[in-house]
């Protein structure tokens, strides 16, 4: 089994394909593999309590590790407290430590 | 070690580039003996089943002598050993689910994408 | 002493298009930070990312002119992660490819960028502990 680290610039408001991005990643995880993923750029936003967006809602819930990237957040005045509940705040380095571990990691 | 070379997009320089310049790069990468696959997803599964060469440019007096050719591209790859995936799925949304396939593309469905992506050591998406 | 493993990073992305670009060089410090070589191959639009002759400048709707401005520039940005590279041991080595620089125009990089094409791409990526690609949209 191997470890997967998407990160994910894209998201589903603007980007039809991250609908693609998001079950490409649930695929692996149901396979067995294991899944996380870096929000960062306006990949952040679907993370921001209230926002509406049942796709990444549904992401949340697949047991996926997500992490937000602390500033991109910031970028858009997104306060720790404000994520949603399966979100956690997450550092650019998470990748080089990813691929430092040998992980497949891919940007979307 | 084996890439699996993912290309998730189309058409966005292939009129000045005169190619798509993902292809263009995995041909060079494979006539260095890169052990490659490619798996045309999004709109990049039109390469799996254009058949002509790409409609050349006019421009006031300039005029494009050598427009991209994808199906000779998608096709000198295979022939060069790079096994060629489109997904199944991205060809019926897009209404490209019954036209015949470049010769040598495999589709794959989405929910066979696991299997795929761990044939490789590493996933290069562009 | 452990070996100092080394990453390999593409990019595709001219400078100030795409928030990308910040992302990447985000990624670039990050690595050096975590002690770890780095090679970049810049294919494309990244080719000017290098380009010698980018210029500040003022700026009359924010009010300031070009020393206030302080207007970051990419090359500036490579400068600053070679050095960092140095201080630290680390090896920073970064190619344009070719043939994007000859249709850029964008001949003339920085000190420590050099010219290649997609075997070297190959060849960094052999060679590396693992690689990151990231395309253009």
């Amino acid at each position: 089994m191997s470890d997967y680290l998407f990160i994910q610039s894209q998201d589903p408001f603007t980007e039809a394909r991250t609908q693609s991005h998001y079950q490409l990643a649930q695929t692996l995880q149901q396979a067995g593999h294991k899944v996380s993923m870096l929000l960062v750029q306006n990949g952040v936003i679907p993370a921001r309590h209230g926002a509406q967006s049942p796709l990444f809602d549904e992401l949340q819930q697949s047991g996926i590790a997500i992490t937000a990237d602390i500033f991109s957040l910031a970028q858009r005045e997104i306060t720790l407290q404000e994520l949603k509940s399966h979100v956690s705040p997450g550092h650019i380095d998470t990748v080089i430590d990813a691929m430092l571990a040998g992980h497949k990691v891919i940007w979307n | 070690m084996k890439v699996l070379q993912v290309i998730d997009q189309a058409f966005r320089t292939n009129t000045e580039e005169q190619d798509d310049t993902i292809l263009w790069l995995i041909g060079s990468m494979r006539g260095v003996g890169a052990d490659l696959m490619l798996l045309l997803s999004g709109h990049s599964a039109y390469y799996a089943v254009l058949r002509q060469r790409q409609p050349p440019l006019s421009l006031a007096e300039w005029q494009q002598t050598q427009p991209a050719d994808i199906p000779k591209d998608v096709t000198n790859l295979i022939t060069k050993g790079v096994p060629i995936y489109v997904i199944k799925e991205d060809l019926e949304e897009r209404g490209l689910g019954k036209l015949p396939l470049i010769s040598g593309v495999k589709v794959v469905a989405r929910n066979a994408l696991a299997n795929l992506y761990e044939q490789a050591d590493q996933v290069w998406n562009w | 002493m452990s070996e100092t493993k080394t990453l390999t990073f593409a990019f595709m992305d001219p400078p100030f298009e795409n928030e990308r670009t910040i992302t990447f060089f985000r990624l670039l410090d990050a690595a050096l930070d975590k002690g770890s070589n780095v090679r970049i191959f810049a294919y494309e639009g990244a080719v000017a990312l290098a380009f010698a002759k980018q210029q500040p400048h003022g700026n009359a709707v924010h009010g300031r002119e070009t020393v206030e401005e302080d207007h970051p520039l990419t090359r500036d940005w490579i400068t600053a992660l070679q050095h960092k590279a140095r201080v630290k041991g680390l090896n920073f080595e970064w190619i344009n490819c070719g043939l994007c620089v000859d249709e850029r125009g964008v001949n003339e990089v920085i000190d420590g960028c050099g010219r290649g094409g997609p075997p070297d791409l190959w060849r960094y990526a052999s060679d590396a502990f693992n690689t990151l690609t990231i395309g253009t949209r």
